[in-house]
């Protein structure tokens, strides 16, 4: 698409046409613009690393069966190497015939969802960034916000993936700390009846990630406001909407760590031997609006940390 | 008039500033956009320009020959004012060629700060009629975002009489709704969709049952998603679109990316220069088509455009629906709480020289009529739409009800329909010309268009209804300034809202406190359109028997009403009762309430008008206030839907 490329890379793709430059063609493989920033990360980080490429961005709008026919138009556009976003994203330009080597983010379970042989060592054409916030952190977060929780019940989607390797995750790491209560979900429209279904002692709602659930969230908010419940968030643009904070990855940091890794296999590395990154520093955002209707009081630690803090 | 390339204009929406250059590329002759504050699309923070690329995107825009628009649609509360004349400021400034504005304030702003840039009335604003055009006009509106409810046939109408600029959505997510009349996600969820924050309730699934009986009256169920439209497309009636006189055609989708923009931009470029070039040789370009098809989101549908196209313009089974913005949730009861100022000030109490809290009810029938002079209603609000089976308010009856009201010193204010399009107008100017002679206290008016045409035809004091949408006191001025006497507050502001709008409003104000209220008023029947399948005018009379409602999944009932237009108007589950807060509105400066009567029997209307006539005398007359809450038990036990508290369950409305 005309124009998508900063001024500096149109020069050197004309340089490149008189054979002056390494031009890289790297395809950009999006399910959703709720992940661009991954994308500016990314292209960032190859501009730090001296790279200098042209982008052929496609993006499936959130309609995951239209990802498979755009990944067969990157692999036609012969491009050098598919930045994928999103786990769909990332299996669809796996599952492309040929070698064309992917970098994937945020990816939540790349060893459960066939990425990867293991996070050490890929093994395929495939390695990435892991999105998902290390469930030990997470419960440290939580009761760095909530000390006096005992109570959490687990809010999520029985027939998501991800959220179920989040629960077990969590679970893992909170089971010692905290009372934890599963609230799963089958349909959307089981949100609808959610106040029947919480129990009389809570203290907080834990959402694991999950499209559903982060999708419908202003009805989570809702009936939470109602029964004066903070709900901790893995969704970062759900803090915002309502809830009390969210310790979340940071999807440009994530972008360029991915940069890092597609450096090392445009310099010739095979990716099955890149390990799988994970999310080494998450941030932390806190809604002070939404403390101040509960009558939290926000730790000022958690305060000084935090990335962003909603009024 | 013959056609050149200039005789219509392809608009594209942005919402990033990859898609502006995709669409500037396809072949857009103008883009609309948002800042980041004051317009439809505020639930995705990464979408929408800031300053300084708002002013970056007029430049290359105007460097592209292509026209650039701002939406600043929203509708805007007292605190926001500072701020939005801020905005305005700057856009002043930055030049882009038209603000696309929905709040009656913003003309009023525009013109006493001295804004030159055009300013185009948004679909928000629901212009449906030549009055309110013409009104409009007047204050320098040179192009009006039809409502989409108007049929091509009904908009070259309006072009001809009024010689104004149209432009009308040809593609994209459309509303079920009349658009800048839906409260559904305002009262339930706090987030006006007339405010950008639409959580969409009209893609929840429900169910079609009996009112009486609750059960489902669905033999075969055609889906549960029975209000959520299609995307519109008329790709294949562009010749009829173009003939129509429509000069702007509006792509929805500022949330679209660049891949999705471009495409359909490249699409209908490529069909309107052809069109234009050789009208009588064109033909449709079926790869185009076929193109647009296999990468559309939802099915298509027509829409209004030729014609209500009933059951076919709905995707009853979900299955297309790209994503969800909520889920049904059980409304917020009487008991819930509220945000109300801790302690009330007594203020009102001392006043002796306050005037008695006047109570206006809205009655469907003489029975009610009667039922609320009895007890204590000093207005009564008859007439505009009749509720099946209630019938139409005829000549005779306004006559009866105003020798009636004259026993109790009461008054009688004859209103009129939400939606006035060519039929409705004409039947009012009409009855406007017999009032003159039946002489009624009053008219309410509903729209800018009604307000017109009651100003210049009938010589009655006039006040303006919910619908008009006031949300801040400039609104008010703007009412006042065009001949309103009183005015009634938004559905969806807040206590505080209301406070603060309170004390600035030069009108008087009333406050709806109690009664059925409507979330959404619909020309789609739907009813007939899930029972025969059929668009509104084929139906046999499925409404006059029987009465239906639609059961949400958090089992919530939303009853269904029809007009004499055969519009649906579906009602919250749970009615307004806002009794115990009444010291709160006292003191708030409120000194007129209203109750909606018109979907209560005659006795339920008594007894309601009784409980708070009785409520705001012992409030006026001072002294030390208490409110009995037993009576709420009272009216729950009686009353048809359960109470609730509608937005005062926030401090503010977002």
């Amino acid at each position: 698409m005309a124009g998508i490329n900063p001024p500096h890379v149109e020069t050197v793709i004309k340089n490149k046409a008189r054979g002056v430059v390494q031009l890289h063609h790297i395809g950009i493989l999006q399910l959703t613009q709720n992940l661009d920033d991954a994308v500016r990360g990314f292209k960032a980080g190859l501009t730090d690393a001296g790279l200098i490429a042209e982008f052929h961005y496609l993006n499936a709008d959130g309609t995951l069966s239209d990802l498979p026919k755009l990944a067969e138009k990157l692999a036609e556009q012969k491009v050098d190497l598919i930045f994928a976003c999103s786990t769909p994203a990332a299996q669809a330009a796996v599952q492309l015939a040929g070698t064309i080597p992917v970098v994937f983010t945020p990816v939540f379970d790349p060893v459960g969802v066939g990425l990867t042989q293991s996070m050490d060592r890929p093994g395929g054409k495939a390695t990435g960034v892991a999105g998902m916030v290390p469930a030990a952190a997470k419960v440290a977060f939580i009761r760095e916000l909530l000390p006096a929780a005992h109570s959490i019940g687990i809010l999520y989607h029985s027939g998501d993936s991800n959220a179920l390797l989040e629960v077990r995750n969590f679970k893992q790491a909170a089971s010692s700390t905290f009372t934890l209560i599963d609230l799963p979900i089958v349909m959307p429209e089981d949100l609808s009846t959610l106040p029947a279904r919480l129990p009389p002692v809570l203290d907080a709602l834990f959402l694991p990630i999950g499209r559903v659930v982060e999708e419908n969230f202003a009805s989570v908010a809702y009936y939470a406001e109602a029964a004066n419940l903070p709900i901790i968030t893995s969704h970062a643009p759900n803090v915002p909407s309502g809830a009390l904070g969210a310790l979340v990855a940071n999807h440009y940091e994530l972008g360029i760590a991915c940069a890092v890794k597609a450096s090392q296999i445009l310099a010739g590395t095979q990716p099955g031997s890149i390990p799988v990154g994970i999310v080494d520093s998450p941030e932390i955002q806190l809604n002070a609006f939404v403390a101040d209707n509960l009558g939290i009081k926000l730790p000022q630690a958690l305060l000084t940390k935090a990335t962003e803090v909603f009024e | 008039m013959l056609l050149t390339p200039q005789s219509v204009e392809l608009l594209a929406p942005v919402g990033t500033w990859d898609v502006l250059e995709a669409a500037v590329t396809a072949g857009a002759d103008a883009v609309y956009l948002g800042g980041k504050r004051f317009n439809m699309r505020l639930h995705r923070t990464d979408t929408n320009f800031d300053d300084e690329k708002l002013a970056r995107a007029v430049k290359y825009a105007h460097a592209h020959n292509v026209r650039l628009y701002v939406t600043v649609n929203n509708l805007i509360s007292e605190r926001e004012i500072p701020g939005m004349r801020e905005y305005l400021k700057l856009l002043n400034q930055i030049q882009p060629d038209s603000l696309i504005v929905q709040d009656l304030a913003i003309l009023q702003l525009a013109r006493d700060m001295n804004i030159t840039v055009p300013l185009h009335a948004s679909v928000m604003m629901n212009t449906h009629n030549e009055h309110s055009i013409k009104t409009l006009m007047d204050y320098g509106i040179t192009r009006i975002v039809a409502n989409r409810e108007l049929t091509l046939t009904q908009l070259t109408l309006l072009k001809e009489r009024t010689g104004i600029e149209l432009e009308y959505f040809v593609h994209g997510d459309m509303c079920v709704a009349h658009s800048g009349q839906c409260y559904h996600s305002g009262i339930v969820f706090g987030q006006s969709s007339n405010r950008g924050r639409c959580l969409k309730p009209c893609r929840w699934p429900y169910q079609l049952v009996d009112t009486a009986t609750g059960k489902t009256v669905t033999a075969n169920d055609p889906g549960l998603y029975k209000l959520a439209m299609k995307d519109m497309c008329l790709y294949t009636a562009l010749p009829q679109l173009i003939q129509a006189g429509v000069c702007s055609f509006k792509i929805e989708g500022r949330m679209r990316t660049a891949d999705f923009v471009s495409r359909v931009v490249k699409i209908y470029r490529q069909a309107i220069d052809r069109y234009i070039a050789d009208p009588t040789g064109y033909t449709l370009d079926m790869a185009d088509w076929q193109e647009l098809s296999d990468y559309r989101t939802r099915d298509f549908s027509t829409c209004y455009a030729l014609g209500n196209p009933g059951a076919s313009s709905i995707g009853y089974t979900g299955e297309r629906e790209p994503r969800f913005f909520s889920q049904a949730v059980k409304e917020a009861d009487i008991t819930a709480n509220t945000f109300l100022p801790t302690v009330i000030p007594k203020e009102f109490a001392a006043s002796a020289n306050r005037p008695r809290p006047q109570l206006a009810v809205r009655v469907a029938c003489l029975d009610s009529l009667s039922s609320a002079l009895q007890n204590g209603a000093t207005v009564v609000y008859i007439g505009g739409e009749a509720f099946k089976p209630n019938k139409p308010w005829t000549l005779k009856d306004v006559e009866t009800a105003i020798s009636e009201a004259a026993n109790y010193k009461a008054q009688v204010i004859v209103t009129t329909p939400r939606i006035t399009m060519e039929r409705e107008i004409s039947e009012y100017e009409q009855l406007f010309k017999s009032l003159e002679t039946i002489k009624p206290h009053g008219l309410m008016v509903s729209n800018s268009g009604m307000l017109r045409l009651a100003q210049q035809t009938a010589d009655l004091p006039i006040q303006a209804d919910f619908s008009i949408n006031l949300f801040n006191h400039l609104t008010a001025a703007w009412l006042k300034a065009n001949g309103a006497r009183k005015a009634t507050i938004s559905l969806e502001a807040t206590y505080e809202q209301i406070a603060e709008l309170a004390q600035n409003s030069p009108l008087p104000l009333e406050m709806i406190v109690h009664g059925a209220i409507e979330a959404m008023v619909l020309d789609h029947c739907v009813p007939s359109a899930v029972l025969e399948g059929t668009a509104v005018h084929l139906c046999r009379d499925l409404c006059t028997e029987q009465h239906y409602s639609l059961l949400d999944s958090a089992g919530e009932r939303h009853d269904l009403k029809i007009d004499q237009y055969c519009r649906n108007h579906i009602l919250f589950a749970k009615d307004l009762c806002l009794l115990p807060h009444l010291p709160a509105l006292m003191s708030a400066g409120i000194n007129h309430y209203r109750i909606e009567g018109q979907h209560y029997p005659p006795e339920l209307v008594g007894l309601i008008t009784a409980l708070y006539r009785t409520e705001l005398d012992k409030l006026a007359a001072g002294g030390n206030y208490t409110f009995d809450k037993t009576c709420i038990d009272k009216l729950t036990a009686i009353s048809p839907r359960a109470l609730g508290i509608g937005t005062f369950r926030y401090r503010i409305s977002r």
